[in-house]
């Protein structure tokens, strides 16, 4: 068996590298250090003491590492407060937004009605509307509802669809044969099952996409919670840390420190999403190539 | 059949219901309706006082900060769409060859795009501090002078888009994925003609890419008309209203300044801007986008 392997090792041609690979290589390495550098130098600044901050000429790594100003620095603010605040808003807003455009994405992609077409360009062209227009007359609806000050002008839309993410479950569900609703349906499947155990489990990769996308820009918002939410134990991290830069002008360790945290859960659903998000992305790329 | 039909007529409306809803809602009436209001004094308090065009005349005749916003915003767009697209498609090609340790550069790229937008931006008001700044650190180290960044008038705006480019990822990602459904063959083919690879580059690569060039070029423009964070956060339209992007004065005008007519009537300028832009994009891109399907018809 292993003469096996050893052979077919042999039988492969040995891939050759150029000097071009080289200068490939080398461009993207400096490349990296210029995307890495802001964020390293970040952790650098939250593990420096208090002194060594502002020392001139500042030294690149700190003496001694100060892991305490993860605590420290999230005390000095409300910050596991808006931390939650944060996570419920992002979970909940991620749950309305998936579960309404996998609904609208099939109705529009599997189930044949008039004037589907005209709602699909309606949708899809309201993509194109700068998020300015309705600011004002939206604001103005959810004061007079009584919705000022709370969070439910961020929560409430996402339960509405969201074109981009309908958009994409539609491209993807071209890309899955008809006659398997076909084949559910004549057994006497409803839509909703047909939807919900046969069709969803196929498009798993464009769901996780819709997901993390979903969950990155409801943790990344910041003009609506800017807009409707004043008082600050309702509020979410991006606005806290937008306002506490100024408190923390002479504590830049714990403001790295905090903000380090802040960035984590984007961190942590890009790394275990990673394969889904490239597999999803790739084939609805590919299908809007078509 | 036809109560067959009639249930799926039926089924069809109930699945995009939270849409028809959702469009209606909120993107439909505050349209329709910011129309009326941008012809009227209001407040928010108040019921809106029908005015006329007295918002535009404002704006266009009288208001010291409006034709700054202007500049400041189209010099903006013209500073990052392009450097932005160019810098994606050329690090996208870079890391379109499988070669060791490339999927870590994928990575590593892609990695500042994950950072959420009041992040980044505070970690770079943090850089861009003069004296304790990493910016100026890094430049005292090479021996250069040190830079204004966000302190000069000069300077102030390139640096805004600088930040933006450090989160070149996405697009880059975009394109990656586009290159990658180039379909081998044309290479091959390419290849056993004996093509050089900058030909290959420019006839095979680029044109088939066109379509997600144009997609990401549109997309580009509307994004950056809209910026604000950068100027919420960073600069608050200073120094002396070089960066004051018109997105961030209709925010100061509306919700500092109560002026929620005025405020309106400057949402339909530059919305009327970003449609004027994205139609002639499309009419000249029309002519160099290559689409599949035309070939084959």
């Amino acid at each position: 068996m292993s003469m096996a392997a050893q052979q077919g090792a042999a039988a492969r041609p040995r891939k050759k590298y150029t000097w071009l690979d080289a200068v490939r290589i080398a461009l993207l390495s400096i490349g990296s250090i210029a995307m890495l550098f802001p964020l390293l130098w970040m952790l650098t600044i939250a593990l420096k003491s208090n002194n060594e901050v502002f020392q001139i000429p500042p030294e690149w790594f700190p003496k001694e590492m100060q892991w305490s100003n993860f605590v420290t620095g999230t005390k000095e603010i409300n910050f596991w407060q808006t931390f939650v605040n944060s996570m419920f808003i992002a979970v909940v807003c991620t749950l309305g937004q998936v579960v309404s455009s996998v609904l609208v994405g099939y109705g529009l992609a599997r189930l044949k009605f008039p004037g589907r077409k005209l709602w699909f360009s309606l949708f899809v062209g309201s993509l194109m509307l700068p998020g300015f227009v309705g600011m004002i007359p939206l604001f103005h609806m959810y004061t007079s509802l009584g919705w000022y000050d709370s969070w439910l002008p961020i929560i409430v839309p996402a339960f509405f669809g969201n074109a981009t993410f309908s958009f994409l479950f539609v491209q993807y569900l071209k890309t899955i044969s008809v006659s398997f609703d076909e084949a559910a349906k004549i057994d006497g499947a409803s839509d909703m099952y047909v939807l919900t155990k046969v069709l969803v489990p196929m498009a798993l990769p464009v769901i996780v996409t819709m997901v993390i996308f979903s969950f990155q820009g409801s943790w990344n918002q910041y003009l609506e919670p800017l807009i409707y939410i004043v008082t600050p134990e309702k509020w979410t991290l991006s606005l806290a840390m937008a306002s506490y830069k100024g408190t923390y002008a002479t504590a830049w360790n714990l403001f790295m420190a905090a903000d380090l945290i802040y960035i984590l859960p984007m961190l942590l659903l890009f790394f275990f999403g990673q394969k889904f998000f490239m597999q999803g992305l790739g084939s609805v790329n590919s299908a809007s190539l078509k | 059949m036809t109560r067959r039909k009639l249930m799926e007529w039926k089924n069809g409306y109930l699945f995009i219901l939270p849409s028809i809803i959702g469009f209606s809602v909120f993107v439909a009436y505050p349209l329709l309706s910011s129309i009326y209001y941008s012809l009227t004094e209001w407040s928010g308090y108040d019921n809106p006082r029908f005015v006329g065009f007295d918002n535009f005349n404002y704006m266009f005749t009288v208001d010291p900060a409006f034709w700054p916003s202007i500049r400041a915003t189209f010099y903006y767009v013209l500073l990052s769409v392009p450097s932005s697209l160019i810098l994606g498609l050329g690090l996208a090609m870079l890391l379109n060859k499988s070669l060791p340790g490339i999927k870590w550069f994928r990575t590593i790229y892609y990695l500042p795009t994950v950072v959420p937008s009041i992040a980044t931006l505070t970690l770079w008001l943090f850089i861009y501090q003069p004296q304790y700044g990493l910016a100026n650190s890094l430049l005292r180290l090479l021996g250069l002078p040190e830079g204004t960044w966000l302190t000069s008038e000069m300077t102030a705006l390139p640096s805004i888009v600088l930040i933006g480019l450090w989160q070149v990822g996405s697009g880059m990602i975009i394109f990656l994925s586009g290159l990658q459904s180039v379909p081998q063959e044309m290479y091959e083919a390419a290849e056993v003609d004996g093509a050089p690879k900058w030909r290959v580059s420019l006839n095979i690569t680029i044109p088939m890419i066109t379509p997600i060039l144009f997609l990401q070029l549109i997309l580009g423009i509307i994004g950056s008309f809209q910026a604000f964070n950068q100027v919420q956060v960073l600069t608050g339209g200073g120094p002396n209203f070089t960066t004051s992007l018109l997105n961030f004065k209709i925010y100061t005008d509306a919700f500092n300044g109560r002026l929620f007519g005025y405020a309106i009537a400057e949402v339909w300028v530059l919305f009327v801007i970003i449609m004027i832009f994205t139609a002639v994009t499309y009419r000249y891109s029309n002519r160099f986008v290559y689409y599949e399907s035309d070939n084959s018809k």
